[in-house]
């Protein structure tokens, strides 16, 4: 089945409003990085932060008041899509709008200052107030009050595939026609914790650029903020087509995964591709895959310019995709500094009679996904 | 209610069946020890031995023996990397795949609250403590909240995506919900569904700091509750396209009839005291199946002993089935959270094939403010063809499944 994009939101380092984050894109610009450090860490790290002032236009909700960053994030996002589409739901309406949420590490923030707590000065000195704020589907329910959904809502945890898992979700739960809308939110905080973690785990680099498609790997840097795209039965651009891919076992197997969901996307023509190259061994996964399927597709990812956002990477790239067939243009690919043998932008580049586009979505933690959106 | 149409205008929904299970949880290793327990009415809650409870009201919990877990895995070999949640994860995978060796999923769908929580933890208390962090790469690998299904699959050469649902306490009910609406509506026609959880600090001490927990027996919708105990394990259940099971002479152990779904969007952390959100859930699942009230023999309650969730859900199923049996098998295992769901899943197939309602143990006074018919304290056998299981969440998240007994 194919959906329909009917609005969009994104909040992003580099501000929030989809036209106003495009246009910084479009004139090649990177967000400013952000040094964080912790009490007892030894270093701090870079990291793309979503600036107060993005946020300046929420307005405060009750459910809002103590809510963790990434809940605030989700609501400005989720209330710029329901306004771009012009929906908004009324009691009687309310159960014909689902909501599926995706995240990676969750309301980390808090997580990690309610469990500080406890290892500092025992159990006794734990914050009731913050511990439902850690649990997962935390923003989802802040997000569901506040647009007042009563039917379904859903959680989806994963990597940054995640979101595109939350997509062939929607599309599973709209297979019922009694639901009208499904909103898809992604969303993702940024803490020194996780930076650390994905030191350790050599797939961060301690500043920017991050460098996609580089041979040599030197890693991602880190970044927060929320995408929403709110899908409905028809509209001027389809999400055509998902495939929910599979998940790798060893690194080695990720170009083949990316092979095979490449295969079964391109069954028509495809004019570009958003990747989800973000400095790591994906890259060259994703190069590979994409000169063998794919050789003559432009190919386009913002992370260099907005980072690796986790659960919100994947609504992130959807709306890439959705603003460059609707606006019929990509935006230069940042900080190439190797011959990539790929067709990437190198300057803003006008997209002549594109309709369609993939999405693609590698994770770090095993899961990859893709899907296709076309302009019908 | 789902609805979905064919080409030709009319109904097209497909009879989903469960054709294998698996679980692991306080209750026992495996579909066998689990119905032993719940027939003699077992308590398996005991003290805490997995980190220091000295600070919190609560100290029991039910939990899962590590020594016949690790012990029983297919790979020994990486069983010092993974988290206790992949563990009972392949155990409870195992034991479905040896009832239906050739199951293959196109999709999986399980839920979880807090996936290798615990891994985060030693992490954290590493950094802080300047501890050695030798073992680190191996805890953040680990630790990410999809990793235990991946595992799992990984064992059994599986290589399905996995939809992995975070909705607090109902996801393992919503996994096997949405899963069962996959098949119903034909977009696929075998689908792993399930939900895993381990005990960790964090999470032990995040009830306890919100008091929801108790220091004394978990008795729910006793007069004189006071509170849960948490609770770990994991299941699994092969549900298939009932048509395609049968044609491929596939053994049926039940069928998923209904589901339904509410948010309620009261508060974080505490039920509507109506009992809407609870009442829209079982009333959508009644409408899935296309079954009145009346119909339902058995009623696994979310009961998880709090005095919101119960004098919530109770009214609610007071108001709408009256006075069908009801029992919240948590008293005797905990509450597992993402897996809870899952697990009391299995819990009413095997009422459903041996015919029996398991108790609702440690149960003393009835609730005069709710008239309900505990199944108190003892099993008892009786006529099932149709029972309800719920569960119900934080952030006002509510799953009802309706599962029937198979009748060729």
């Amino acid at each position: 089945m194919s959906l329909a994009i009917a609005g969009m939101g994104w909040v992003t380092p580099l501000g929030d409003g989809v036209d106003a984050v495009w246009e910084q894109l479009l004139y090649g610009h990177e967000a400013c990085a952000e040094k964080i450090s912790e009490q007892f860490g030894n270093r701090s790290y870079s990291a793309f932060r979503v600036p107060e002032s993005a946020l300046g236009r929420l307005a405060s909700h009750p459910r809002l008041r103590r809510a963790s960053a990434i809940s605030r994030f989700a609501a400005a996002a989720g209330l710029q899509a329901l306004q771009a589409a012009g929906v908004k739901v009324e009691p009687q309406n309310a159960e014909r709008m689902a909501l599926v949420f995706a995240i990676s590490n969750g309301g980390v923030i808090y997580t990690k200052r309610f469990y500080r707590d406890i290892v500092e000065a025992g159990a006794q000195s734990a914050r009731p107030l913050l511990f439902p704020e850690t649990v997962f589907n935390a923003p989802a329910s802040h997000l569901a009050a506040i647009l007042e959904i009563t039917g379904s809502t859903y959680t989806l945890v994963g990597d940054s595939a995640v979101g595109l898992l939350a997509i062939r979700m929607a599309e599973d739960l709209m297979m019922n026609e009694e639901l009208e809308y499904c909103l898809v939110v992604g969303a993702e905080e940024v803490d020194w914790l996780l930076c650390d973690a994905y030191r350790r785990w050599r797939l961060l680099r301690l500043a920017p650029p991050l460098e996609p498609f580089n041979k040599t790997a030197r890693g991602m840097i880190l970044s927060e903020g929320a995408g929403a795209v709110l899908l409905s039965r028809t509209g001027p651009i389809m999400i055509a087509q998902t495939d929910a891919g599979a998940y790798y076992r060893k690194r080695t197997e990720t170009e083949e995964i990316l092979n095979r969901i490449l295969s079964n996307l391109t069954q028509s023509e495809v004019d570009f591709v958003i990747s989800s190259a973000n400095g790591t061994f994906i890259d060259q996964a994703e190069c590979r895959a994409l000169r063998r399927i794919l050789p003559d597709a432009i190919v386009y990812t913002a992370k260099p310019a907005v980072g690796e956002s986790g659960g919100a990477a994947g609504l992130w790239q959807v709306i890439l995709g959705a603003q460059a067939l609707d606006r019929g243009e990509l935006p230069p690919l940042l900080h190439v500094t190797s011959t990539i043998p790929l067709r990437v932008p190198a300057s803003r580049t006008a997209l002549t009679k594109a309709r369609h586009a993939i999405v693609l979505s590698c994770g770090v933690n095993q899961q990859v996904a893709g899907l296709r959106l076309s302009i019908p | 209610m789902l609805k979905t149409t064919a080409g030709n205008g009319k109904s097209s929904l497909a009879r989903v069946a469960v054709v294998a299970a698996g679980v692991v949880s306080p209750l026992g290793f495996g579909l066998r020890e689990t119905l032993d327990s719940l027939r003699e009415g077992r308590d398996c809650i005991a003290p805490v031995t997995r980190f220091s409870v000295a600070e919190c009201r609560c100290k029991t919990a039910g939990q899962v023996a590590d020594e016949r877990l690790i012990n029983d895995q297919p790979e020994a070999g990486r069983a010092r990397r993974l988290h206790r949640a992949s563990f009972m994860m392949i155990y409870a995978l195992k034991e479905a795949l040896a009832q239906e060796p050739r199951f293959k999923p196109e999709l999986t769908v399980v839920g979880t609250t807090s996936g290798g929580m615990s891994y985060g933890e030693d992490y954290y208390r590493s950094l802080y403590r300047r501890d050695s962090l030798r073992d680190s790469p191996a805890w953040i690998a680990n630790y990410p909240a999809q990793k235990p299904v991946i595992d799992a699959q990984e064992v059994f050469e599986i290589s399905a995506p996995c939809q992995v649902i975070a909705n607090a306490c109902a996801s393992g009910t919503n996994a096997i919900g949405h899963a069962f609406e996959c098949v119903r509506s034909g977009r696929y026609e075998r689908v792993l569904a399930g939900g895993y959880d381990a005990l960790s600090e964090l999470v032990f001490v995040g009830f306890d700091s919100l008091q929801a927990s108790t220091p004394e027996k978990c008795r729910p919708f006793d007069r004189h509750r006071t509170g849960m105990v948490l609770g770990e394990g994991a299941a699994i259940l092969a549900l298939e396209n009932l048509d395609a099971a049968r044609e491929r002479g596939a053994r049926v152990l039940a069928e998923i009839t209904g589901y339904g779904m509410s948010t309620d969007n009261f508060h974080l952390t505490q039920p509507d005291p109506s009992g809407i959100g609870p009442r829209r859930a079982m009333e959508r699942a009644l409408q899935s199946a296309q079954i009145s009230a009346d119909s339902v023999d058995y009623i696994n309650a979310h009961g998880t002993a709090t005095p919101f969730n119960d004098a919530a859900e109770g009214k609610a199923i007071g108001e709408l089935f009256g006075r069908v049996p009801i029992s919240s098998t948590k008293s005797m295992m905990g509450h597992s959270l993402g897996a809870a769901g899952a697990i009391e899943a299995i819990i009413c197939l095997l009422a459903l094939q041996h015919q029996f309602v398991p108790p609702n143990i440690n149960f003393r006074a009835p609730d005069q403010l709710v008239d309900l018919n505990i199944v108190a304290n003892e099993a008892s056998r009786t006529v099932l063809r149709t029972v309800l299981s719920n569960s119900f969440g934080f952030g006002g998240t509510n799953a009802s499944i309706l599962m029937q007994k198979f009748e060729a």
